[in-house]
């Protein structure tokens, strides 16, 4: 399955997987199994540098590398959403906010007590 | 119609309506807003809570432009319709214009224009983040088992975290911490909680408190609205999760990940996060252990009849005039 998204993925993956600078016929080469054309490859490309993930040197032909591994897009991503920095709001459903240290042992023996009560009676 | 010879007597019927506006304005800025805040039957039915919010946020804003734009325009005629239309077409006032009138009008543009504005560019910067958000996303995490409505994404993280980006393909993400912190129901009920905040569109309940927090950072009643209903919402998806779940305590079960999360968080924070839900979390599981009983049946439609007249009170005191 040759989806645009899908291919990001692949695409991203494998710059990962590489950690250096690809050019575009290389990336072509390397997915051949796809039949990819090489007008494919670099409209991927420019979406994922679009969105942020691939950058591009000035060298001739251009090389493409991964800006950031996977684990630090991760890390930003629940930075934004665990912090109160910025549109926090924008996942607005976080199953539970912050929670401070006294607050965990508070509930903590909130549900403990309430246990008791159920055996008790 | 207007332009029969006017009798100077019927223009005070304008001001008495601006200041009837202008009262019921100052009632939602401060007393009413407090009242529910610290209402304790808000947590027997959030449901409606959340409509009777909605009711003091919009009759709020509609009822502090009116009092100005009706006290602005009272000059042109005998009810807001007529005045408007005399004003628009630059016909002269019926009485003598005074600066007041001319800053009442322009304050009424300017918090209109502010509160919309707000409202507008708020919905449009979420929807952005989201948007970003919902790419990234697809990209880092391999796509789950597509269930029937929301699709769930599994990310590699420590931290216990579940949350929901709602949109035309609402996402529901849950990290790998919280599937290691939780056990099967627990964790149902975790997703039956997400999903009740997607089905019900509470991303839309709190979009517009929201905005006027930012628009009215000098209003503590916009600050205090915002809380409640964020906190209501959470209420409500738990209430909801209760009814979809199976097993022999849910309320139990629910309450146990909600102390889970909140303990398995606390140490993966980033610092300076901490400690800002205000007790919220206590009362979520407070009120699963220790349910009240729901609101009797007229006391919620009691409630729901203020809602709607406090949104209807603005609204015929804006129009009456015109049909007297």
């Amino acid at each position: 399955m040759n989806t645009l998204g899908e291919l990001e993925r692949s695409v991203l993956e494998h710059l990962w997987a590489v950690a250096g600078p690809v050019t575009a016929t290389r990336l072509r080469d390397d997915f051949a199994d796809r039949g990819l054309a090489l007008t494919t490859v670099h409209t991927v490309l420019t979406r994922l540098e679009q969105k942020g993930f691939v950058s591009h040197d000035e060298a001739r032909p251009r090389q493409f590398r991964a800006r950031g591994t996977r684990e630090d897009h991760v890390a930003d991503l629940m930075h934004e959403v665990l912090g109160q920095a910025g549109d926090r709001q924008a996942a607005l459903a976080r199953f539970v906010g912050s929670v401070g240290d006294d607050e965990v042992r508070m509930l903590r023996e909130l549900l403990a007590g309430a246990g008791d009560d159920a055996a008790n009676r | 119609m207007p332009g029969t010879t006017p009798r100077t007597g019927d223009l005070t019927v304008l001001p008495a309506t601006a200041l009837a506006l202008g009262v019921l304005a100052a009632l939602l800025a401060w007393p009413v807003p407090a009242a529910l805040a610290h209402a304790r039957w808000v947590r027997r039915d959030p449901l409606v809570a959340l409509v009777c919010w909605q009711a003091i946020g919009l009759a709020g804003g509609l009822s502090i432009i009116g009092a100005l734009l009706v006290h602005g325009l009272a000059p042109w005629g005998h009810s807001l319709p007529e005045a408007w239309w005399h004003w628009v077409t630059r016909q002269p006032a019926l009485e003598p214009v005074r600066g007041d009138h001319w800053v009442a009008q322009t304050l009424a543009a300017v918090l209109a224009c502010e509160l919309l504005g707000v409202l507008l560019l708020s919905g449009v910067r979420t929807a952005r983040t989201r948007r970003r958000h919902r790419q990234l996303l697809e990209l880092v995490v391999r796509p789950g088992e597509p269930t029937a409505d929301t699709e769930t994404l599994l990310l590699d993280h420590p931290a216990p975290v579940a949350f929901c980006i709602p949109g035309v393909r609402p996402l529901l993400v849950l990290s790998s911490g919280m599937v290691e912190e939780l056990d099967g129901p627990q964790l149902d009920a975790v997703v039956a909680h997400e999903r009740a905040h997607l089905a019900e569109h509470h991303h839309l309940l709190l979009l517009p408190f929201v905005a006027w927090r930012a628009a009215l950072p000098v209003l503590p009643a916009a600050d205090r609205a915002h809380d409640a209903v964020r906190d209501l919402v959470e209420m409500r998806a738990d209430d909801v999760a209760l009814t979809a779940s199976a097993g022999p305590e849910p309320r139990r079960t629910l309450a146990a990940a909600i102390v889970a999360v909140a303990a398995g968080a606390g140490g993966q924070l980033p610092a300076g996060a901490l400690a800002v839900t205000g007790g919220a979390v206590a009362v979520r599981v407070r009120r699963l252990l220790a349910p009240a009983r729901p609101l009797p049946a007229l006391a919620r439609w009691a409630a729901l009849v203020c809602a709607v007249a406090l949104l209807l009170v603005p609204t015929v005191l804006l129009v009456l005039p015109a049909l007297l």
